[in-house]
Parts: C-alpha cells; sequence; structure tokens
C-alpha cells in the first residue's frame, strides 16, 4: 500500500536582511526535519508515528500527502508515486490534522462538508447520502450552524468527516484525539480500531504523544527523534532493540529518545 | 464545471455572511457614480480636442474609462486576493488535498469576484445610459465582447502572476502595485494618452491597459469593428498568447517552491 524509501527533508530558516547584506548570501543552517526514513505499510494496518515535538511526524505525513516536497528519497501509494501522480494520490487518500482554521467559519458546517464534497469529485446525490451518513455516525445535530460557533471537539468531528468523504484507503491522523473530551476520545478511538481498520480494511498511519492511546490502536509503532527514525516495529521487536523483555511502550520511547538526546 | 460553481457558492456564501461589507460594495459604486455626476457637472458637454478622435465628452470617456479600469483591477487582483485568503484563513492547504487541478483551483478562485466587477461594471453603465443620458447607442457589440474576453485574459494572466507572488512572499506584490499606481496614469483610464508629454506615451504602448481602454472607447463611443480595431486587438491578443502559459508555469513552479519549502500554510 504505502512504500517510503530513503525520504529526507530539510528546512531553511528565514535569513534577516541583515546576514543576506553583511555577510554572505547562504541560506542558514538547515533543520533537519527527516533523515532517510524508509518503511512500507501493510493494506489494512495501523501503524503509529511518536516522538517528542520537532521530531518529524508531522512533516511525513505532509510529505505522504504530498503537502510538502522530500528533498530525497521516494514515496510511492498504490504504485503512485508523490511528486508525479499527485492527482490519484489525494484521490485515495485522507489526511485529518487537528488544523480548525482548515474550515470556512461563515458558513456551516453542513455547507463546508459540501463544498469539499465537490472538490473531490462526488455526485451532489452521493455528497449528500454520505454527509448524512457521517453526520449520523458521529453525532452531529447542528450541521446547520455556522462553523465558528462550534466547540474544538465538534470541529474535529467535521475534520474527521471531511477526510472521510471520499472513501480513502489510506487514512492519515495528525493527533486524532487531540482536544477531544475523554468520552469522545475514546469513541474516536473504538471507530478507527473496529470501523476503519477492522471493518472497512483501511489503512491508518496516525501520530500521537498518547502511548496508550498507540497501544490500543495500533500493534506497530515507528517512533522518530530529531528526524531520525529510532525504531520501528512491534512492541516485541522494540522490545529487543532496547534489550529488556518487559519494557513497556513509554519505557522503550523515553529510552530511545532521551538516549538518542544525550548523544 | 462542478468545482467551479462550488467555488463559486462558497464565495458567494462567504460574502453575503459579511451582509454590511456586501451592502457597502454595492453602495461604494452609487458614491463614485454620484462622484461622475458632479465631474459632469463640472465639465458639462464640453469635448477636448484630445477626445475628438473618439467624438466623446470628457464625463463619457471618463466614466467608461474608470469603469473598465476597476473592472480590470479587481479582475488582477482577484487570483492574489483570494489566495492571500485561503492563506490566512488555513483552508488552502485543504483546498490542496482535494484531486483538483492546480488550473481549476486558480481559475475558480477569481471567479466570483470577475462576476461581481462585471455586475459592477454593468451597473456602471445601466446608470450611464438612464441617469447621465450617455449616448451608447454607436456600440459594436462584437468588438466590445471581444476586446472584453482579451482584456480579462490578458489581465488575468497577470493576476495569477501577481498569485505567484503571494504564494512565495506571501505579502508583496509588484505587479498589483503596478497597475494601481502607473496603469492608472500612463495608461489612457482618466484622460486620452495624446494629452502625455511623447516619452511618456511611449512607455505606455508597453501596457496591455493601453490598448485595453483604447479599444473599449473605439468599440463603445465609435462602433469600431473588428478589423478597425486591430491595431488594439493584436497586442493584447499577443499579451495573452505570452502571459496565460507563462503565468500558469510560473504558479506551478511557485506552489512547487511553496511545498518544497513547506510553507504552503504560512502567511
Amino acid at each position: 500500500m504505502l512504500k517510503i524509501e530513503n525520504v529526507s527533508k530539510r528546512f531553511f530558516p528565514d535569513v534577516s536582511y541583515r546576514t543576506l547584506l553583511l555577510h554572505n548570501h547562504k541560506p542558514g543552517k538547515p533543520i533537519v526535519a527527516l533523515d532517510n526514513i524508509s518503511f512500507d505499510q501493510a493494506k489494512g494496518s495501523t501503524l503509529a508515528i511518536l516522538g517528542p515535538n520537532g521530531a518529524g511526524k508531522t512533516t511525513l505525513l505532509k510529505i505522504i500527502a504530498t503537502l510538502i516536497l522530500a528533498d530525497s528519497g521516494q514515496v510511492k501509494i498504490n504504485g503512485y508515486q508523490a511528486g508525479i501522480d499527485d492527482e490519484k494520490i489525494k484521490s485515495i487518500l485522507g489526511l485529518i490534522s487537528g488544523e480548525e482554521r482548515s474550515f470556512y467559519w461563515r458558513l456551516s458546517g453542513r455547507q463546508n462538508l459540501e463544498f469539499f464534497a465537490s472538490l473531490y469529485g462526488l455526485g451532489t446525490k452521493y455528497a449528500r447520502k454520505k454527509i448524512s451518513q457521517l453526520l449520523d455516525y458521529f453525532c452531529v445535530d447542528y450541521a446547520n450552524q455556522r462553523f465558528d460557533s462550534y466547540s474544538s471537539g465538534m470541529k474535529k468531528r467535521f475534520s474527521l468527516m471531511r477526510g472521510l468523504l471520499h472513501d480513502p484507503q489510506l487514512i492519515l491522523l495528525d493527533e486524532p484525539t487531540e482536544n477531544l473530551d475523554y468520552a469522545s476520545a475514546l469513541d474516536l478511538r473504538k471507530f478507527i480500531k473496529e470501523t476503519l481498520v477492522n471493518k472497512l480494511n483501511k489503512t491508518v498511519i496516525f501520530t500521537t504523544h498518547n502511548l496508550q492511546e498507540a497501544n490500543f490502536l495500533s500493534n506497530r509503532f515507528l517512533i522518530l527523534h530529531k528526524g531520525r527514525l529510532c525504531a520501528l516495529g512491534s512492541l516485541d521487536e522494540l522490545r529487543k532493540k532496547v534489550n529488556n523483555n518487559s519494557a513497556d511502550l513509554e519505557e522503550i520511547f523515553l529510552k530511545l529518545t532521551q538516549g538518542l538526546g544525550k548523544q | 464545471m462542478k468545482k467551479y460553481l462550488a467555488f463559486l457558492k462558497k464565495d458567494f456564501l462567504v460574502e453575503s455572511s459579511y451582509k454590511m461589507a456586501f451592502l457597502l460594495d454595492i453602495f461604494g459604486i452609487l458614491t463614485s457614480l454620484l462622484t461622475y455626476f458632479f465631474i459632469d457637472k463640472l465639465f458639462g458637454r464640453q469635448m477636448a480636442r484630445e477626445l475628438q478622435e473618439f467624438k466623446v465628452n470628457y464625463f463619457s470617456y471618463v466614466l467608461l474609462g474608470s469603469a473598465f479600469f476597476s473592472y480590470i483591477g479587481i479582475g488582477l487582483n482577484s487570483f492574489s486576493g483570494q489566495l492571500r485568503s485561503e492563506q490566512t484563513q488555513g483552508t488552502l492547504e485543504a483546498i490542496l488535498l482535494t484531486p483538483t487541478r492546480t488550473s481549476v483551483i486558480l481559475i475558480s478562485m477569481g471567479l466570483w469576484n470577475i462576476i461581481f466587477a462585471t455586475f459592477n461594471l454593468l451597473l456602471y453603465i445601466l446608470m450611464g445610459i438612464f441617469v447621465f443620458k450617455i449616448d451608447f447607442s454607436q456600440i459594436n457589440i462584437l468588438s466590445a465582447l471581444v476586446l472584453l474576453l482579451l482584456t480579462i485574459t490578458s489581465f488575468s494572466s497577470l493576476g495569477i502572476l501577481s498569485a505567484c507572488f503571494i504564494l512565495v512572499f506571501k505579502r508583496g506584490n509588484p505587479l498589483s502595485w503596478l497597475v494601481s499606481n502607473i496603469e492608472g496614469l500612463l495608461g489612457g483610464v482618466y484622460f486620452p494618452i495624446a494629452v502625455l508629454p511623447g516619452w511618456l506615451q511611449f512607455v505606455s504602448h508597453f501596457l496591455p491597459i493601453t490598448y485595453a481602454i483604447r479599444g473599449i472607447q473605439l468599440a463603445v463611443f465609435r462602433g469600431y469593428s473588428l478589423s478597425e480595431l486591430s491595431a488594439e486587438l493584436i497586442p493584447l491578443l499577443a499579451f495573452t498568447i505570452l502571459l496565460l502559459p507563462l503565468s500558469l508555469r510560473a504558479f506551478e513552479y511557485a506552489l512547487k517552491k511553496a511545498r518544497k519549502d513547506g510553507s504552503l500554510t504560512h502567511f
């Protein structure tokens, strides 16, 4: 389903006019966002991407979603290559980010979904049916209210609904339960695991800071630290990596990320 | 087509939700028409020597010229303005995540403003006919429409180039500055370029607006046919042929650069 080979990404910080004029014309020292990342992900499986803030988790999701171009390496989804077959990739992929501002706040939730359904190429009749289904599933009763009147949790539900409108095969979730209350977060985790993965056989890749959530949703983990891939595999494989057969995910995470941090 | 209509509906809903601004936009057209009314009172029906070519008085000339100029201005700025608005709202990334061609996104972004500007232009003309009793009976409709189409396409190309600056630099748009500040002066909007000194008249021939304004005046007030307007239509066609593919390529490049820099959501 997804194959990532040797993906690297560096960002150059903005250079001040003073530096440009007085010192040199070279860009500043780059920040390494991702360093030679490679992994595969099979159809119908789940992968949790873990890492401290600034580890490169969101950059990796955005590179898979074709929003950011990698400096080197290849991303292939169902044989389509990012940077070449972007439109085909976008039609089979849904990125659900925590960004509330990615909606038109002056429109209602339903109007927003209808707009994006048109951009995903859904027919009017099908789009209405799909939107009603999603609104029912996510228990949204106030779809006709203006988007700016919704709570953060409700806005998150609309992000999820938008990402699922076109029935994507690969679903990327950037911190899916951030801003959700405890009960809603539990419901969402259940929906991801039971409906999206087990029932609909979707491939799900998500980032999270919540290790319990990672454990509940996935049995495969990718740990990033300062753009480098520290570990990839099941819990047992990660235990071998840290030479501790009884370590839990929290211990493994701390050992790998803090250990590398000290190097 | 469905995607264009979706953008149009979305922009109409967003714009009309700001009810006061929406009403003020409409009211703004009426106040600028009042300005022309007083210009008319001041100059009366006198015809300046430089306007004899157009066989029209100053008021009729400036009404059509400035109505057309504001039309061009809105068309030019609509792409960059809408792009900037999608950047600051945070919706640009969500749009770019959908399988929609870049050219469709770009054209759709300018559509609502161009339609609103057309409505604006029509209102100017209707007020010109019914309130100021301007004689439009000589108009050659085919010539005016062809001229309008070529003007829209050539200035939309400049608008797309403006959008490239917004995508890469976020703020600071030299093309928009050039049109607002230089083209109004040199393009014959408020007076025929015959009143300019020779060297400025020479410079004005490098600006598409000079041909657009002169062409529309001659098509509307003198009823010139397409062949009689060839001196205006050919440069506009050349600007379109040169600028349209160039601007689309430039936008693809700017988008690629923003994706490379990871700055699509920056503003």
